[in-house]
Formats: C-alpha cells, structure tokens, sequence
C-alpha cells in the first residue's frame, strides 16, 4: 500500500484543514451527542463514544437529526474543541450551515469509500478548494 | 444562485453589516444545498437560547462571543408580516429549586427575550410552536429549527420547512427569505421508504415507537406510513419527535393524513415501490426493549411533556396524578409552553400536578437543563434517546400512565 492515499470528492465548505482522522461508518448527532465544551462525543454505545473532536478530520457517514448542529458547532469552536474539517459521504444540511457559519472545510460526495481506506489515527489533509483529502497511513 | 438586485444589494452591505452576514450566510447555504434562489418566508421558529450549563466550565471569552451574536440578531426587526416565534431554552423562567437554573444565565435569558420581543419574536420558548398557535397552512413557506417540529410542520400540516439551525432561522426571520431548495419544492416531497404498519398502535408513545423504528430504516429519506389510522394530535406529536431522533427526517407521509397523500400513490408521487418493510406488534415492543436497557428498578425522575404537553395531556396527568403522591426522591417534570400551562392554571390540572409534588417546567425541559439524574422513565422516544447521553442515565420509555404509576412507586411497574 502506498503511503499517500488520495480520495476525490466534492468541496461543500470550502478551506483547507489537516489533523488525525477520527473515523466511521456511521451517523453523528451534535445535539445531544457531543459536549461542545470538552469536545467529547459522548453518544452512548457510539462507535465513536468518548473520542475527542478537538482537531480531528471527522469522517463519518454524515450527521443526523438535528437543528442544534450549528449552536454545538459554534460552542466548540469557540472553546477550541471544533473538529477541523469534515468529511462526509452525504450532506446533512445542518452540517452544511454549522461548517458555512464556523468556516469549518467540508468534503463530501467521494469518489470511493473512505471507510475502506481511511481509519482512526492516519493524518488527513482535506483540501475542499480542490476537492480531495490526501491520507497518510499510520502503519504500512 | 440568482439573486435580485435588492438582494444582491444586502449581501453587498446596503443594510449593514449584520444583514450582510445573514444574507451570506442564506446565499452560501443555498449554493451547498442546490437552491437556484431565495424565496419569500412567512413563518419562522427561531432559536435565541443562553447555553446554561452546554457550556458548564465554558470560557468567559466564549460566553461574551456567543451573547454578543444573538443580542446583535435582536438589534434588527424581523421581516414584516413573518410570524416568528422561540424556541425552547436551555433555563426556566419558574421559580425552581434546582442549581442547574443559574439564576446568571436565567437573568440573560430574560434579557435576550425581552430583546428578541422588540425585535418582533413571540417568546415562546417551546419545542412544539404547533400548540402555541404558531400553526402554518398547507403549502406555507417557513424556517423552522427544532428538528420534531419540522417533521410535524412538513407531515401533518402539509406545510414547508427544510430544517433550520440557529443562524439560518434568525437570517431568515430578518430577511424574510429562505433558500429554495429540498421539501420546499414539490418533487423533494416524495416518498423514498415503504412502511406497511400492522401494528395495533393504541397510545401516542406507540408512534413514538414507530417513528423510531422508521427514522432509522429511513436516514435521511422520507418514509410513507401505510395502513394505519389517523393519529391524534398527541400521536403525531410523538411519531414525528421519534423520526428526527434516531434519522434525519424532514418529512414523512401518512396515507390519508399527510395533506398531500390521500393514497399510496400520491405520496410516492405515482412510483410506489415494490419493497416494503413491516412495521409489526413484534417490531412494535422491540422499539420498546431497546429504550429498557436497565440495570435496576429504581427511578429518580419522570419525565413528561417531550416534546412540550399539550393541554390534554396535562389533563391526562393531572387525572392519573389526582389524590396521589409521587415518591419521596423521584422528581416528577411536566415540560410545557407558557401559554399552555395559563390553561393548565385555569384548569385546575397545575394544583392538582403539584399538589401530588410533581413540577410544571417552561420555557425548557429537565434534560435541556441537565438536571441530573440516575434512572429516569418517560413517555417520550426523544426523550428516552437522548437523556442517556446529555445527562448520563439510565431511561425506560413507557406510555403515560405506566410513567406516572412508577413515579409513585418510586420503581419502574413495567407496563
């Protein structure tokens, strides 16, 4: 396997961003799944459950379900627990407008699947201006 | 997007900077989500709430940041002739005994709603604006946060409403205007899952449960319940709270109910699928078991009024609470809106709840509060899913009166 893995997708928010992957196959509500204000995901029985979003690239199938994204989105990144980028096989429109509203990088519609790639820990570097995210393996 | 020259004349500045800001933020969401435009909006629920303790342990900095935002959202009047009414807040403006309502954060909640009522916001503070008379007409155009609201403003009343965060909600009550796109154009409004319901659904919280079950087969499409009867107002409440929990659903059709589809056919827009799936009394209580994941009996809370009571339901509490006493150490929550516990009051339904030591909450709910709590049991799907996480307990989701039977009790009866 390569070092660098590219996956093509589609800039929904635009900006660049780089961090630790956190990662899923799965949805994610903000609201009543996140505490803004340690960053933790704190769903239980999530596959994600008690992961920190501060820095990470979070790639997960898309959020879910509520119109408190946007207000989470905006505590956490206030507080400086934002994720710094997201990727997200489809676009919930609650996403969209908390990524819009925080300048948050948005990256969606790929052109493979990045669970089958990506995982937790790897480094990701998610350019939404071009529309790719560049994965760097943690092991071989 | 195409914009008009008036609004292309906002976004460049012409009405200040904070217009600016609201207008780029609408143009912005509107080329994400494919709107070819903004359209005129005449009924918003908006969101204008003090974190309370979301943000326990928040920095100063954060605390001035986000007040300085929404007070700057009140500094504008909204759009002439939008209704617009509030949201629920994370503070109650009664008179309780619990630290969690920091009379701090209460004193800048009074505040913001006094702000946000010159700036034309009825402060509602309610989850469910459909029982406070915020009840949009068939085809309305509107902006609505609260994702159980959407579904019921889309499902039940047939009006429009894609769903709304805090920001695009306050843009377009002071604008006016919404991106076109999604359940506001008619060929998004179709059904994309079949649900064929057999069960016997004798009780609002047995929608609950199929909501649940249908919000996760769904994800973000748009489920079309068929063969079942007409829910009652109740009913509709707890299906529609229950599909935006475990899915994304905007919408949903019940055949015969949902304005737009008096038959199958109408609600898949003439393509009815092939594949169904079932929605039997087995399905039924399995949605129940999973919400029962215990590991005592004992209860510290009842939890009633998810999404906010209506006026019936209130009455149905106060008669199964009436000559009784709700356990010593469970604290028993009915979560209203203001303008629905003034007819409580008048009722009588308010003196006899607090006579058997149970408490009417406004403007919120004990879990937007995050009034801790080890076990609690509660009518609401919603409430079940999400208290788990936001207060870190234990839920048992049952029908009312098994609710208010435990309360008593102090442990959970079973059904």
């Amino acid at each position: 396997m390569p070092d660098n893995i590219d996956i093509r997708g589609k800039g929904v928010v635009g900006g660049k961003a780089s961090g630790e992957a956190l990662v899923a196959d799965a949805t994610l509500s903000f609201w009543g799944e996140v505490d803004a204000v340690t960053g933790k995901i704190i769903a239980v029985g999530h596959p994600l459950e008690g992961e920190s979003l501060k820095d990470r690239v979070l790639v997960i199938r898309s959020t879910k379900g509520s119109s408190g994204t946007p207000m989470i989105l905006n505590l956490a990144k206030l507080e400086g627990n934002a994720p710094v980028a997201f990727v997200n096989v489809e676009v919930d429109s609650l996403a969209a407008l908390g990524c819009i509203v925080n300048e948050i990088p948005m990256l969606s519609k790929l052109e493979s699947d990045p669970f089958a790639v990506v995982s937790t820990g790897d480094q990701v570097e998610v350019d939404a201006d071009a529309g790719v995210m560049r994965i760097s393996k943690i092991s071989p | 997007m195409n914009l008009t020259t008036e609004q292309q004349s906002i976004l460049d500045g012409s009405k200040g900077e904070y217009l600016a800001k609201c207008m780029r933020w609408l143009v912005q969401w509107g080329d994400v989500m494919g709107a070819e435009g903004l359209i005129k909006c005449d009924n918003t629920h908006a969101l204008l709430p003090v974190p309370n303790l979301m943000a326990r342990n928040a920095s100063d900095d954060t605390m001035r940041s986000y007040m300085a935002d929404l007070k700057q959202a009140c500094e504008h009047r909204t759009a002439e002739g939008c209704y617009c009414t509030l949201h629920a807040a994370f503070v109650t403006f009664e008179d309780v005994d619990v630290p969690e309502n920091d009379p701090e954060q209460v004193a800048m909640q009074k505040e913001l709603a006094d702000l946000a009522a010159n700036a034309g916001f009825i402060p509602t503070f309610t989850c469910a604006p459909y029982l406070v008379g915020n009840v949009p007409v068939r085809g309305e155009v509107c902006a609505w946060t609260e994702s159980s609201a959407v579904v019921y403003a889309n499902t039940i009343l047939g009006a429009r409403t894609t769903r709304h965060g805090t920001e695009s909600a306050i843009a377009a009550s002071l604008l006016g205007l919404v991106p076109e796109y999604g359940v506001l154009l008619d060929e998004n409004r179709k059904g994309s899952l079949r649900v064929e319901v057999t069960a016997n659904l004798t009780h609002p919280t047995d929608w609950g449960a199929l909501g649940y079950f249908a919000g996760k087969e769904a994800g973000l499409g748009i489920p079309v319940f068929n063969g079942c009867r007409r829910p009652s107002q109740d009913e509709a409440k707890q299906l529609c709270a229950a599909l935006a929990t475990s899915g994304g659903v905007t919408m949903a059709h019940i055949v015969g109910v949902t304005p737009e589809a008096r038959t199958l056919e109408d609600a898949f827009q003439d393509e009815v699928p092939e594949e169904t799936i079932l929605f039997d009394n087995e399905t039924l209580r399995a949605q129940y078991e999973s919400l029962r994941q215990i590991t005592g009996d004992e209860i510290d809370a009842c939890i009633l009024g998810c999404p906010h009571a209506s006026i019936r339901e209130l009455a149905e509490i106060a008669h199964l609470l009436k000559g009784k006493k709700v356990a010593d150490g469970v604290r028993l929550w009915v979560d209203t809106a203001r303008g629905t516990k003034g007819n409580a009051d008048a009722m009588g339904y308010t003196k006899i709840i607090e006579d058997a030591g149970g408490t009417i909450l406004t403007e919120t709910c004990p879990t937007n509060m995050r009034i801790p709590a080890k076990r609690i049991i509660t009518h609401g799907f919603k409430q079940a899913h999400y208290s788990r996480g936001m207060i870190e307990c234990e839920s048992i989701i049952a029908k009312t009166d098994a609710c208010v039977r435990s309360a008593v009790a102090g442990k959970w009866l079973g059904d």
